[in-house]
């Protein structure tokens, strides 16, 4: 199946924050959560991606167009849900509705009807009326029953109540199950980041650290806690240490080294993703990263 | 339909390892019946918390076991089984169990002898609670 998106060497620089260079690609059926700090550029790179932001160098293809041409035709195979919009305030529901559904030649009605039942949102009343969660469900529901290929959801449930991010992520995977779709998704909940994603795409201060998929991690994090004192050199497959534990993102050569310096571990436990995420986020151990 | 799927973070066995025998013995042991409907793999991933990749590496292994079918747009079922292959399921984690009984054992120093001693304890008790 050929990727709803490719992104290669792709670089931009906004006073003196720099992303990338980044590579990434996205394919057919998948959900990647964007993973990173404040600050880290994964908004940027949504905006990139829709060309709302330009890049300095790179390319960016969605469904092998290149982004940023004369040829503008991903732009009917992508919905994109930013953080923030400006100038919806003075517009009712059903005249962004109406707005949106004319762009769109897939617009499903009865999906997007659907979920305003499911959200409770009132249609007739001006935007900049509702509350910060209540629009943030009418712009989902704006930007889901557009019914493209690929979803872009920036933050989508960070101001939603308990309930609606359990119908959020229902309303994902049944969007998901209709099949030839694909969701990239920025989220600092980690729920959203553990039963929604498939791969983890994580961003430091604007630098790409990698695209992993979820058990990869999740299966390779381990947490020894040692008999003896930890040697003074570096174990493999250390990333960080404590006392006398250690955390290693490859348990194989870090067991071989272990057993073969007679030091012993009493017990060995798998890091949770919220560790793992950290791990990967703290600038002090991208030393011993890989 | 949420399925008793428990899978275990700090076992050795890889995940979708688990996904894939813990399904086998719910088929073998007739809790899921021959046509039954399985979730789809991105629901089975949102329950389970991991990603569709591994759901599928286990479908595809189950599939390929004869053990679950999938029809083109419809969705995956149970597959009628043979009693054998049940049988042969039950069987195997019976086994499995004991020798991964065994093996703690022997990681504590204990003798054949004496593992064979406290298996007489736990079978005598069991009869006992008959």
């Amino acid at each position: 199946m050929k990727a709803y998106v490719e992104i290669s060497k792709l670089q931009k620089s906004i006073d003196d924050f720099q992303l990338g260079p980044i590579d990434l690609i996205i394919e057919p059926e998948t959900i990647t959560a964007l993973v990173g700090n404040n600050g880290s550029g994964k908004s940027t790179l949504l905006k990139l991606m829709v060309n709302l932001a330009s890049s300095d160098s790179g390319n960016i293809k969605l469904f092998n167009t290149t982004v940023g041409r004369e040829d503008e035709s991903w732009k009917k195979n992508v919905a994109y849900l930013p953080q923030n919009i400006i100038g919806m305030d003075a517009y009712t529901g059903n005249t962004l509705k109406a707005l949106i559904e004319i762009l769109y030649p897939n617009w499903d009605n009865a999906l997007f009807m659907e979920l305003i039942k499911l959200f409770d949102v009132p249609l007739d009343k001006r935007f900049g009326k509702l509350s910060q969660g209540v629009q943030q469900k009418l712009n989902l529901a704006l930007t889901v029953a557009r019914n493209t290929p690929l979803l872009l959801l920036d933050e989508p449930t960070a101001f939603m109540d308990i309930p609606s991010k359990r119908f959020f992520m229902d309303i994902l995977v049944d969007w998901m199950d209709k099949g030839d779709r694909s969701i990239i998704l920025t989220s600092h909940q980690v729920e959203d980041i553990k039963k929604l994603s498939d791969y983890l795409f994580v961003l430091r201060n604007g630098d790409m650290i990698g695209n992993f998929e979820k058990e990869n991690l999740t299966e390779n994090y381990k947490r020894y806690w040692l008999n003896d004192q930890l040697p003074n050199t570096t174990i493999p497959g250390e990333v960080s240490r404590a006392h006398l534990q250690i955390v290693s993102n490859n348990p194989e050569v870090t067991e071989i080294f272990l057993q073969k310096n007679k030091i012993r571990w009493i017990d060995r436990k798998s890091l949770e993703l919220e560790e793992i995420i950290t791990l990967l986020l703290t600038a002090n151990t991208s030393s011993h990263y890989r | 339909m949420e399925l008793p799927i428990h899978l275990s973070k700090d076992s050795r066995e890889p995940i979708y390892h688990q996904v894939e025998n813990q399904l086998k013995a719910l088929i073998a042991a007739n809790h899921l019946h021959a046509g039954t409907l399985l979730p789809s793999i991105r629901v089975l991933a949102k329950d389970l918390e991991v990603s569709v990749i591994t759901i599928r590496r286990a479908y595809q292994n189950l599939e390929y076991q004869g053990f679950i079918q999938t029809l083109q747009g419809k969705g995956t079922f149970v597959a009628e089984i043979e009693k054998k292959l049940k049988n042969k399921v039950k069987t195997t984690s019976v086994y499995e169990t004991f020798e991964k009984a065994v093996e703690t054992a022997m990681n504590y120093d204990y003798t054949i002898e004496e593992i064979e001693e406290i298996f007489q304890e736990v079978l005598a008790a069991h009869k006992k609670g008959d």
